[in-house]
């Protein structure tokens, strides 16, 4: 699966938003409005869902899906 | 004080979700009172309760909000939209920094806690919700209602054991004797059917454990009393002034003119035997709405089912009454659905205002043969009586009195 698709898969079923919600290039506080909390709680997941330790600095609200990807294909190749 | 104008009711129950399915029930004297089946809590000296099982069916809060909640905080929640729905009021046109929220609770959102405390130890402190800090306490629901309608302005949650919903009430009518807010949210809600705030009831060791008969088990005043049996939901009411609701065409369900509390002050878990200090209470409400005694035409009882609390209160009662003590209908419909602890007085409130509105006293269920003679307890069947004026106690651990006084 497409890293972006997992990202997306991960979100929607976690903070229980539509998947039509999640753009690829915009914010996560533009697209869903995530709040602080939510963000814990996504990069916690995120990070089990790939393996790979992400800080709240390198993925945060005003991250897209874009930007989330990106980081996370850094740290999987490396 | 000035009286308060009640104009809307929002009511979350074993008994029925919103006042008409809620009213239809009590009126007929329908017990609610079943085994508990959210888990198994067979093993719990007392595992019956006035449970809610179909809350989603009557709710439109979205998943993305649910999951970040305890089902306290939801139960407040619809109570508040059937409130204001029935009072005719679109929040958006409100000012939020003049719209204020007073809630009562006594145990916090223990479903929500004991799931993720559980997580703690199996999985560590990353297997916690990061909402569990704002999901558990007993000022989450208030919260919660003022983040989805965006109120802003001065709000309280009173923890006040049994009696927090009642005094949520008072207080709230008293901050807007002061003209300091246009409208309140006020009221109560509880979930206390969880495996570890059940297990805080029973040690507590008021519950009825008559498991072998629910609809039995609670018996306030009766002889073969045993203990309360437990209940859940909320019960939330709009409150403005009186010239408010009159400009905004509204005719008020009911007035609140009277409120009186007092502490007894004498041991941790008790109250005081001779009801003294709830007699206080009761004179310092009656005072409040420039009420005497003759005009009270109803008695809402606490009714904890327990000899110290039944008797100790209808000591009060005799104390205040005199004579009349004998005549006014008392009554403690909570009987048919569980005492829903902080959320109790409200709900008694709300279940007056209704006997007000249809001159009809509901019963005390299973008060076969009164453990204190010289009342007019109501009993069997609900009884057609005019009241004007009525009276509503409500009693929390270690002998805290409130009373309202409502009137229509």
């Amino acid at each position: 699966m497409q890293t972006k698709e997992k990202i997306k898969n991960v979100l929607v079923s976690l903070l229980k938003v539509k998947p039509e919600e999640l753009k690829d290039g915009v914010s996560l506080e533009e697209s869903i409005g995530v709040d602080s909390t939510e963000m814990v709680e996504s990069v916690i997941a995120l990070e089990k869902a790939f393996g790979v330790k992400l800080s709240p600095k390198e993925i945060a609200k005003s991250s897209s899906i874009d930007d989330i990807a990106k980081i996370i294909n850094s740290k999987i190749s490396v | 004080m000035e009286r308060i104008a009640i104009t809307g009711i929002g009511i979350v129950s074993p008994s029925g979700i919103n006042k008409r399915q809620f009213w239809a029930n009590i009126k007929a004297g329908r017990s609610f009172i079943k085994e508990i089946t959210r888990f198994d809590a067979s093993l719990y000296p007392s595992h019956i309760a006035g449970q809610i099982d179909e809350l989603n069916k009557y709710s439109n809060i979205s998943e993305r909000l649910l999951k970040k909640i305890d089902t306290f905080s939801h139960m407040a929640l619809i109570a508040s939209e059937l409130a204001l729905q029935d009072a005719a009021i679109d929040i958006k046109n409100e000012d939020p920094n003049l719209v204020g929220i007073f809630l009562g609770n006594a145990i916090g959102g223990w479903l929500y806690a004991e799931t993720e405390l559980r997580d703690l130890y199996i999985e560590g402190r990353e297997g916690v919700s990061p909402y569990m800090a704002s999901a558990w306490f007993p000022a989450a629901p208030q919260g919660q209602v003022s983040i989805y309608y965006g109120i802003k302005g001065f709000s309280k949650t009173v923890v006040a054991d049994r009696a927090g919903s009642l005094m949520a009430l008072g207080y709230g009518a008293k901050v807007l004797n002061k003209n300091k807010l246009n409208m309140i949210l006020a009221g109560g809600m509880e979930a206390p059917v969880s495996p570890y705030a059940l297990l805080c009831c029973n040690t507590y060791g008021a519950l009825s454990k008559n498991n072998s008969r629910p609809q039995e088990a609670y018996r306030p005043f009766d002889k073969k009393r045993d203990g309360f049996v437990i209940g859940e939901g909320a019960g939330i009411v709009v409150m403005e002034s009186v010239e408010r609701a009159d400009k905004r065409g509204v005719k008020p369900l009911a007035y609140i003119s009277g409120y009186g509390t007092t502490c007894d002050g004498i041991d941790r878990i008790n109250c005081e035997s001779s009801g003294k200090e709830l007699a206080r209470a009761i004179k310092l409400a009656l005072v409040d709405a420039k009420a005497n005694v003759d005009e009270i035409g109803y008695i809402s009882l606490d009714g904890a089912a327990i000899n110290l609390w039944d008797d100790s209160e209808l000591q009060a009662i005799k104390n205040v009454f005199g004579t009349r003590a004998k005549d006014i209908p008392v009554s403690c419909p909570k009987s048919m659905f569980g005492n829903l602890l902080g959320a109790s007085g409200a709900v008694d409130m709300i279940v007056a205002i209704l006997a007000m509105e249809h001159n009809l006293v509901p019963v005390t269920l299973n008060l076969d043969e009164p453990g204190l003679k010289g009342f007019n307890y109501i009993t069997e069947e609900a009884k057609e009586y005019k009241i004007d004026k009525a009276l509503v106690i409500s009693r929390g651990r270690g002998g805290i009195n409130s009373v309202l006084v409502v009137e229509k």
